[in-house]
């Protein structure tokens, strides 16, 4: 199947399709999803080599597992979530403290040179204040505000209930809150 | 996604900066990925297993008398029992004949005759009684 006539096919079957040999779904699949791996390892990790090495561990996980993948049960980005979760989790009982300096800066897409640091600011400062979370609460306010996931699903990736994901992610905004209080002016936070 | 009407703690316009700073994965990245992507790929999708077929008659016959080699053998002397038959030398003619007790006389005939007139003298003594 032709390359440009996967991007309508379901992740799952993608996935059954690259298990069958098929180095086009392997190249549709890595395209789709390692952006969402990488973004998702970065904003549990906050560090960019680190996240990368977490991205390059869950896609490896994915190939592994293709053989035996079945369709239809699991939605593959949200076994792809809970996989990145688990290895940010490993890499952050290993690192305890967090060195704020590490943080990179993130990548500033196409837009007003202003406005594009304003985004750059913000996004280092809340980067920084979710690195200061407690990791459960961090994983369900990115999966609930960043990768904008529904409950449930959030509820499956963390295998807790959707009401438990509810008091995490409230939780977590009010210490995001409180953390990034103190910055909205000098974030340009009065211009919105 | 954030709903605007419920930014209450003002985070908003904090999560809308970590979605359009996303970190995007560099070329080299995404070709370490398909690489893996494609090196798991050429391991489980290893060359056939020899698949244990049934095997056909002909084949066990084959198989049974040696093989391809040993068929050209014995197409080769097929062949040659064949071509004896219709054409015999005269060798062959005469031990026939020595065997079936007539005299050589009669099989001294030219090929063309033999082919002409099948019936023999042993043939007509039979069929006289």
């Amino acid at each position: 199947m032709p390359f440009d006539a996967m991007s309508e096919v379901p992740d799952d079957a993608l996935l059954v399709l690259y298990a069958n040999g098929d180095a086009a779904a392997a190249r549709a699949l890595t395209t789709r999803l390692t952006p969402k791996v990488l973004g998702h390892a970065y904003r549990l990790l906050g560090d960019r080599a680190e996240a990368e090495d977490v991205a390059q561990e869950a896609m490896l996980r994915l190939w592994r597992i293709a053989a035996e993948w079945r369709q239809g049960e699991a939605k593959v980005t949200t076994w792809l979530y809970r996989v990145v979760a688990n290895l940010c989790t490993d890499r952050l009982r290993k690192r305890r403290s967090v060195d704020l300096d590490s943080v990179p800066e993130p990548e500033d897409p196409a837009m007003g040179a202003e406005q594009g640091l304003q985004h750059v600011a913000r996004a280092e400062a809340l980067q920084a204040a979710l690195d200061s979370l407690p990791e459960r609460q961090r994983q369900a306010v990115v999966l609930r505000h960043i990768e904008g996931l529904g409950n449930p699903e959030i509820a499956e990736i963390m295998d807790i209930s959707p009401r438990a994901v509810e008091s995490l992610t409230a939780r977590g905004k009010r210490a995001l809150a409180e953390a990034l209080a103190g910055r909205r002016e000098e974030l340009g936070y009065q211009d919105d | 996604m954030t709903d605007k009407q419920q930014d209450s703690d003002g985070l908003d316009a904090f999560f809308d900066a970590a979605r359009n700073t996303a970190p995007a994965p560099d070329a080299a990245f995404m070709a370490r990925i398909l690489d893996d992507a494609l090196s798991v790929q050429a391991e489980a999708v290893a060359p056939p297993s020899p698949v244990t077929k049934r095997e056909g008659l002909f084949s066990q016959i084959l198989r049974g008398i040696g093989g391809w080699p040993a068929l050209t053998g014995l197409a080769a002397a097929t062949v040659a029992g064949v071509w004896i038959g219709v054409n015999p030398p005269a060798a062959v003619s005469d031990q026939l004949a020595s065997l079936i007790g007539t005299s050589s006389a009669t099989t001294d005939a030219t090929d063309s005759d033999w082919l002409l007139d099948p019936l023999t003298e042993y043939d007509i003594a039979m069929t006289g009684g």
